[in-house]
């Protein structure tokens, strides 16, 4: 069966590896997208299907013949990181990194459909994407410079640190 | 050992510890330098900047790589099956059928593995133990097979206590043979009896807390592989070496020839210290087939079977005089801890976060057949802080006093433990700063509004947490003949910035660019041992031994380019690494290592004895919440937060632990508690949907800061630990709030619709 994975065709076998997110990582080592439960709970499988996001754990691989699957691997372009993943990279929105992927294909849904999101539309897409370790804040500002084009742009995010001399 | 001739110092020397709250005692090597400290006033370039993570761009583009990515040829896949129900003895496995199932290369049941990984044990003592554990070509292949061994199971049941309540019951069935429940640890100072005699106002609360899942999002995991008799580990682990003892005493092999290399981990925050059920049936299996096994905790194992915060039922006293000096305080706390876990209970910050001449705090110990307890962020002072913050709230409106004034009242002036004074400690300023960013006055000039269903209340509280570190911890700093940078340490980044942190640091010391430096950890073959990272210990332990390394390495460096220049090295520095002769350039690294060829410049470091003084991070949380009073629902609207800690290496990385701790403890205050069916003792929310950890949507508005300054009595580096102590204020603020604004105090955690409202209903 025949799938198109960040632009290449790649042949996966829906009998061995049944849902996609087994495919993606077992059979064509694409390991960015992640496994964290298995059940559709915590998104760190997230991956674009046919431009749709889609929990990859949930997903079957024979339902994707002939479709585009997007995994974090395919989202720099040519080498060239794209202005989310930069602005992850500026904005600290990686803690342990582990969401991430995931994280990164969910803004990029958002910010196709909805170029200029506010606070409240951020959160709700994100919504289900976990981060065990908090970063929900920088992963909004992250959004917010993009969605704003400032970008990957340092911004003033760093806390400046307050109060007296010692 | 003596003193050798000359009057040099001692090489080895007692220190003390502090390890998740609990202090020990260990026989250290002294340095043979330590360089002077960093002060506040130190011009510092690197460090105390915020460059992004080292291993952002790996992060942001797939590329890390994570115990489960870890690819070998030919691997196996193990899964493990458990026990279904809380206590019984398994009389009847069925084996056979599993291992005639496709692709199913190895079974393991009762007998099959070594007493040290205490794997696949006949007596059940709790739902989610390991029975038996089956190897096969595919994930797919051994979880068909491990699904009919589960299918066979028979155990024969028998009484279980799931509650504490039940534990400890005149009639309660045993769970473990030598009793459910440990003597009371009683600490005291003072006299309890003659505090309360003393005061105008006495207070008595029982307080109640959940148990909380870990819930990292990468589960517990190893990939396991021997080439010969050595064993090769890959492991999400906080502690390789640590990991590395486990597995050698367990299967009865030299450390020397078991390797763990942890290279990305996806969050630990506290259980995954040790080997587990994991590495043990992936090692075995490794051997048994001549083959790399993979084993990874579904999520169900997740939570279930690798640690949890226990619950805690408290009954706190507390007493004070009219004008708000404390007179006593005294804690009964009961801890469930589970089938097993080490004893972290609530009664530490009892003694420590403020000044009372009477305190008295006794702890039992309670097991119950439910998976043991692991460490869980700020393990005990998480928990101890909720009540006795929540007796310092309740305190404070019993005196119509302003809470932070009757803290302020209160403050530790030194360890109120040990009588050790601070290295530094500044909450009182974390308040001051905290006040004025919230915009705090009197909670009391807020009384709650009876006209609308949506109600705002405001709360504070505050924490401290022991983040000296300390030894042993050894670190090596090697220039390469290009200019180019290693920093060698055995130790590991969970997610916190380790690796950036470590690399500032080396870079500050040596005067070298960052982008030239490259920290290296989490490898025991190729690396210097380090501690586990864990209790807040990272950069207070690593990072004096990585900035020796780098001293030393620069001293050596400064010597050859004086050689080579023919100066002497007293007017030699160094520079965005570059050497300095004067103010001016005289040549780069690069071309000074060039011209050196193979001789390789190597600084050693290693972290030299504490000080005998107390090294703690505190700091002060204002909470703001909206309840509705009609359904109960809790939303929190923001947090501020203000830290002493020392110095901080990273800002930014900094803030983004803060955001953790405080996001972590919206979710103990509002929604996080395991529940278990009292019926079955299984889990009934082992999952990540009826779990509730925080989402996006949950977030308000959080303003997390650190005190500027310098830490140089604790370490040369000036900084203390930083990953635990803001989860600990940040649930009794919450309720704090949601007691300002209803009027009456919620005391169980977490504070859901049902019990805001049945606190209203009365
Ligand atoms: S692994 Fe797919 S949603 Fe968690
Ligand atoms: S960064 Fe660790 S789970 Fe999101």
């Amino acid at each position: 069966m025949l799938l198109t994975v960040n632009g290449s065709p790649r042949e996966v076998d829906p009998a061995r590896f049944p849902t996609l997110l087994a495919a993606l990582r077992d059979q064509l080592g694409l390991t960015g997208p992640k496994l964290g439960c298995d059940h559709g709970e915590c998104g760190a499988c997230t991956v674009r299907l046919d431009g749709d996001l889609v929990y990859a754990c949930l997903t079957l691989t024979a339902a994707c013949d002939d479709a585009q699957v997007q995994t974090v691997e395919g989202l720099a372009n040519g080498g060239a990181l794209s202005p989310l993943q930069q602005a992850f990279i500026t904005h600290d929105a990686a803690q342990c990194g582990f969401c991430t992927p995931g994280q990164l294909l969910a803004a990029a849904a958002l910010l196709e459909a909805n170029p200029h999101p506010t606070d409240d539309e951020i959160r709700t897409a994100m919504s289900g994407n976990l981060c065990r370790c908090g970063t929900y804040p920088k992963i909004i500002t992250a959004i917010r410079a993009v969605a704003d084009g400032s970008g990957g742009a340092p911004a003033s995010i760093a806390t400046t640190p307050t109060g007296g001399a010692s | 050992m003596s003193d050798s001739a000359g009057g040099k110092k001692a090489r080895f020397v007692q220190t003390t510890v502090e390890v998740e709250g609990r202090t020990e005692t260990r026989v250290v090597e002294v340095p043979a330098f330590e360089p002077a400290p960093w002060t506040a006033d130190t011009p510092l370039s690197i460090v105390g900047t915020s460059p992004p993570r080292v291993d952002a761009f790996e992060k942001v583009t797939g590329r890390a790589r994570y115990t489960a990515d870890t690819v070998r040829p030919g691997i196996l896949y193990a899964v493990i099956v458990r026990a279904p129900i809380a206590k019984g003895t398994l009389t009847a496995i069925d084996l056979d059928t599993a291992r005639a199932m496709p692709g199913v290369r190895g079974v393991m049941g009762p007998g099959d593995a070594p007493a040290g990984t205490r794997l696949f044990r006949r007596e059940v003592s709790y739902a989610g133990q390991s029975l038996a554990a089956v190897c096969a070509e595919s994930l797919l292949d051994a979880e068909r097979a491990a699904r009919a061994i589960a299918a066979s199971l028979v155990i024969a049941p028998e009484p279980h206590a799931v509650t504490v309540d039940d534990a400890i019951a005149a009639d309660a069935p045993p769970v473990r043979r030598t009793g459910n429940t440990t003597e009371p640890d009683i600490v005291q100072r003072g006299d309890i009896a003659r505090g309360l005699a003393e005061a105008d106002v006495t207070l008595t609360r029982e307080y109640r807390t959940p148990v909380a899942l870990h819930s990292a999002l990468e589960p517990h995991g190893a990939v396991c592989e021997w080439t010969g008799d050595h064993l090769t580990v890959w492991e999400s682990t906080q502690g390789i070496f640590r990991v590395r003892s486990d597995v050698a005493k367990a299967l009865g092999v030299p450390q020397s020839r078991v390797r763990v290399i942890k290279d990305y981990m996806g969050g630990g925050f506290g259980a995954k210290n040790s080997a587990g059920p994991h590495t043990y049936t992936a090692a075995l299996f490794a051997r048994a087939l001549g083959a790399p096994v993979r084993c990874i905790n579904d999520r169900r194992g997740e939570q279930t079977d690798s640690g949890n915060r226990p619950a805690t039922v408290q009954k706190v006293t507390i007493a004070a005089r009219r004008d708000g000096t404390l007179t006593a305080i005294a804690l009964d706390a009961l801890i469930p801890l589970g089938i097993s876990g080490w004893e972290g209970g609530p009664a530490q910050i009892f003694h420590e976060l403020y000044h009372c001449p009477n305190v008295r705090t006794a702890e039992t110990m309670v097991y119950i057949n439910a998976g043991g307890m692991q460490a869980f962020r700020g393990p005990g002072y998480v928990e101890g802080a909720f009540a006795l913050e929540g007796a310092m709230n309740a305190l404070a409106r019993a005196l119509e006093m302003d809470p932070v004034a009757l803290r302020v009242k209160n403050l530790a002036t030194h360890d109120e433990r040990t009588g050790r004074p601070f290295s530094g400690n500044r909450l009182d300023e974390c308040y001051a700063e905290g006040m004025k960013r919230f915009g705090w006055s009197s909670a009391i000039d807020h009384p709650p509004s009876a006209l609308s269903r949506a109600k705002r209340g405001r709360g504070v509280a505050a924490q401290t947490w022991p983040t000296g570190g300390g030894p042993p911890s050894y670190a090596n700093v090697r220039i390469n003949s290009d200019g180019s940078v290693d920093v060698l340490a055995g130790t590991q980044d969970l997610g916190t910035g380790s690796r950036t942190i470590l690399a500032q640091i080396a870079a500050e010391a040596l005067g070298a660019r960052l982008d030239s430096v490259r920290a290296v950890i989490g490898d025991t073959e190729r690396l210097p041992y380090t501690g586990n990272s864990w209790g807040s210990m990272t950069t207070p332990s690593v990072g004096p031994a990585v900035r020796m390394a780098a001293e030393e390495a620069k001293s050596h460096l400064l010597e050859a380019a004086a050689q080579m220049l023919e100066v002497p090295v007293a007017r030699l520095g160094t520079r965005d690494s570059q050497v300095m002769l004067d103010a001016d350039v005289a040549l780069s690294f690069s071309d000074l290592c060039r011209k050196l060829g193979n001789v390789q410049i190597v600084g050693h470091g290693s972290r030299g004895p504490n000080p005998e003084l107390a090294v703690v991070t505190v700091g002060a949380q204002f909470a703001e919440v909206e309840v509705d009073a009609e359904t109960g629902v809790v939303k929190v609207l923001r947090i501020v937060a203000v830290h002493d800690a020392g110095r901080i290496i990273n800002p930014a990385l900094a803030e983004s632990q803060l955001h953790g701790g405080i996001i972590q403890g919206i979710g103990y205050a509002l929604f996080e508690e395991r529940h278990i069916d009292r019926a079955s003792g299984a889990t009934l929310n082992a999952n990540l949907h009826d779990y509730k950890v925080p989402t996006m949507v949950d977030i308000p508005a959080i303003d997390a800061s650190f005190l500027a300054g310098a830490d140089p009595a604790a370490n040369h580096v000036g900084a203390r630990g930083i990953a635990e102590p803001p989860i600990i204020p940040t649930a009794p603020a919450i309720a704090a709030a949601v007691a300002d604004a209803l009027g009456v105090e919620v005391c169980s955690l977490p504070l859901t619709p049902w019990r805001v409202l049945g606190a209203l209903t009365g």
